[in-house]
């Protein structure tokens, strides 16, 4: 038996392993090929026309309720959609509408917010980013200081979100501002806003990252005057929403898939530099694909509760604190097998593919930072499933 | 996280919890050490009545038609409660002889009746297991004589009779050994259990004791070490997650600096870490299992429940002696008899490196 772990323990049913063919048979089809197996990072305006295939042909949305336009797919064929597209290298597309907005515009949004703004994330043709950090509120989101002040039938923004991903390609974000500065806790005075990017007052910087390319944006907010009716849900009401899993969320975001990508890579760059003889190469590789083989099982394990509607609070943490640090080793152990090439700018062609190990690893250190650094993660731990004092 | 279980599976966990806690712990367990008995005998007839033994074997085998992920479940709660018991061995064992059929009939219903505790005897070679080897098997006569040195086999004293792999020239043959017939060398564990050297010197095998030959044999002996290493691997998430509630308990309740321990973060952090871990191997014995019942499992997926689970056993028991202090050095603390059932659990079937290196050759 060969080893494959990039579909390890799946739980396909006869009309799933259907649907897994037909999806895999579509993909190696469609997907554009300048797309697959980028080592660099596809901008929105690149992933554009992948996106609106995909929305073309109905699979975009597959976690999206049907009435909202999406799949209305169960957690296994979302699953399967995801494998199949990350199995031949392939991008996924941009989580901020479809997967982190959408679900909570569907959630809390009026029936005119949805009109307006479910189809611009479906198509691909409205891009969406996330203003929650600010300088002074990081792991602390909750200490967030842009203001949004209701004057008439307008609130007047002013404050500085920062850390904003594709935030200087973006059409619209999604913000969480302050509507109360009074509130006891600070969390109960934030409120959700949909912000159009292109009103007078707004200021975007892109900002650099460590991997040398403009992945995220900051934002500067002048007095800027946002419609009463872009406030989605209560008024004081935005942490409840921007806290709140909806639905599988969290399964496209921990999946495993990044550390097997990076696992394959590591085993054929072996093959050509000839590591793959060295002991200790395979005794680290084996190390790391048994790693990796436990947080499948964890994340299958999960999803299987996750249809019963029996997923513990601690799950989301856990496949963070998991799925981060083992796909960071897998991208350092990549560069260790590239040997002197491990520091270099340029690819290396592996069988006629490009990778680029350094790039792999400055994009890794993103996962254990990005949406709750995972030593917040562990405090989560230590007092809800570990009951720890405080 | 929770397993996905049927009524019947529920119940029969819910009785596995009742029944290790009634008759293991650590008061029992530190009892048996200090007085050298290496299995505990009242509570081996308890699992011999609850059926477990034949969960893995199926009805028509006279068995109860579950799978090893049923005895995995059981097998949780007994590292939990440290039970000394041939539990994984003889459920194996079992699982194995229910794959012969009628050839292994009488065995099968001796084990479930109780009348014989038939425990594995395999080599365990090259995994540092020095002057250990398969024995060697001479037909004469009309009998099967075997000559060989196996090591390192646990609750050997206590067993009737030994599973045993040899060859016959280029083949395997599985057998029934039995115990009068062979030299025992035992030596204690640091847990209060024991590894005994098997001295075969023609020990006689008579051709009803042979179980099977050539390629079903090494299917079956191959089949016996994935499953000893996946069974213990489920020994060993009990022992760590009991480790871990033990110390849980501990640093909420002991102070300094005028506060519980457990409030420090440096602590709170390192306690995340090995929920993490332990949560990651339950999930995987469990898939693991099932894979195994369901007849797609892996090789490979043996080794990595036995390397991870040990290698976090030892992670997490370590843990708790260091945030249990000087309490945690003592003998009479019983954190440290986790530590040590850790230590014995991962040595044993393949430890930690043994079973990586043969994931990597079962994969690359």
């Amino acid at each position: 038996m060969t080893w494959d772990n990039t579909t390890l323990f799946s739980d396909d049913n006869p009309s799933d392993a259907a649907f897994r063919k037909e999806v895999r048979d579509w993909v190696g089809e469609n997907c554009p090929e300048n797309l697959r197996d980028r080592p660099s990072r596809v901008t929105p305006p690149e992933m554009k026309p992948w996106h609106r295939k995909l929305y073309e042909r109905g699979w975009i949305a597959p976690h999206w309720p049907k009435e909202a336009g999406g799949m209305g797919a169960t957690l296994e064929q979302q699953l399967i959609l995801f494998e199949e597209i990350s199995r031949i290298g392939a991008p996924t597309p941009f989580p901020h509408g479809l997967n982190f907005f959408g679900p909570i515009l569907i959630h809390a949004g009026t029936p005119e917010q949805k009109a307006k703004h479910c189809n611009g994330i479906l198509s691909g043709e409205v891009t969406w980013c996330q203003g929650y950090s600010e300088t002074g509120a990081g792991s602390d989101l909750a200490s967030l200081k842009t203001r949004a002040v209701l004057d008439g039938d307008h609130f007047i923004v002013n404050g500085h979100k920062l850390w904003t991903t594709n935030g200087h390609y973006a059409d619209w974000m999604f913000a969480l501002v302050r509507t109360d500065a009074e509130a006891k806790p600070r969390h109960a005075g934030i409120s959700l806003l949909l912000i159009d990017l292109k009103s007078p007052g707004v200021t975007v910087k892109p900002i650099k990252t460590i991997r040398g390319d403009a992945e995220f944006a900051e934002e500067f907010f002048d007095n800027v005057r946002v419609p009463k009716e872009n406030l989605i849900g209560p008024i004081n009401g935005g942490w409840k929403l921007a806290t709140m899993l909806l639905g599988g969320e969290r399964f496209a975001t921990g999946h495993p898939r990044n550390a097997a990508i990076l696992l394959n890579r590591a085993r054929q760059l072996a093959r050509v530099t000839g590591a793959d003889t060295d002991p200790v190469f395979r005794q680290q590789l084996a190390s790391l694909e048994i790693d990796l083989l436990a947080f499948t099982a964890y994340y299958r394990h999960g999803a299987a509760l996750h249809g019963l509607g029996r997923v513990p609070d601690s799950m989301t943490p856990v496949m963070k604190l998991a799925a981060g640090p083992l796909a960071q080793l897998a991208s350092e152990f990549l560069v260790q097998v590239a040997g002197p090439s491990g520091a270099s700018l340029a690819d290396i062609d592996v069988n006629g593919e490009a990778v680029n190990p350094s790039e792999d690893m400055f994009e890794m250190r993103r996962v254990t930072v990005g949406g709750g650094a995972n030593e917040i993660q562990r405090n989560i731990l230590a007092k809800r499933a570990l009951d720890l004092p405080s | 996280m929770e397993p996905i279980l049927s009524e019947q599976q529920s119940l029969m966990r819910e009785t596995a919890v009742r029944l290790c806690k009634d008759h293991g712990g650590p008061k029992r367990a530190r009892a048996l050490r200090d007085s050298g008995t290496e299995m505990d005998i009242p509570a081996w007839m308890e699992i011999v009545r609850s059926g477990w033994l034949l969960a893995a074997v199926s009805e028509e085998s006279g068995g109860l038609g579950m799978g090893m992920f049923d005895v995995c479940l059981a097998l949780e709660e007994a590292g939990k409660q440290l039970l000394m018991v041939p539990f994984a061995e003889v459920a194996s064992v079992a699982h194995v002889l229910g794959k012969i059929g009628k050839r292994a009939e009488i065995q099968l219903r001796a084990i479930q009746d109780g009348l014989q505790i038939l425990v594995p005897a395999l080599p365990q070679e090259g995994w540092g297991n020095v002057g250990s080897a398969i024995p060697a098997a001479r037909f004469e006569g009309g009998a099967w004589y075997l000559d060989g040195t196996i090591r390192h086999v646990p609750f050997a004293k206590t067993a009737q009779a030994y599973f045993v792999a040899a060859t016959v020239g280029d083949e395997l043959m599985l057998c029934v050994v039995l115990k009068h017939l062979v030299t025992l060398n035992t030596v204690h564990n640091v847990d209060g259990s024991t590894s005994s050297e098997l001295v075969m010197n023609g020990a006689l095998v008579e051709e009803s004791q042979v179980m099977a030959r050539g390629e079903m044999a090494q299917t079956l002996t191959d089949c016996l070490y994935d499953l000893l290493a996946i069974t213990s691997g489920a020994a060993l998430v009990g022992v760590s997650a009991m480790a871990l509630d033990m110390t849980l308990e501990y640093i909420k309740f002991r102070q300094q600096f005028g506060k519980a321990l457990g409030s420090f973060q440096a602590l709170q952090h390192r306690a995340a870490d090995c929920f993490v871990d332990i949560e990651l191997n339950r999930s995987l014995v469990y898939r693991v299992s099932a894979t195994y019942d369901a007849g797609e499992a892996h090789r490979a997926m043996a080794a990595a429940v036995k390397s991870r689970t040990s290698r976090v056993a030892l992670a997490v028991t370590r843990n708790a002696l260091q945030l249990h202090g000087a309490i945690g050095y003592t003998d009479e603390h019983d954190i440290g008899l986790y530590y040590k059932r850790a230590i014995t659990l991962a040595s044993l079937y393949g430890n930690d490196i043994n079973q990586a290196a043969r994931f990597s050759a079962l994969t690359l």
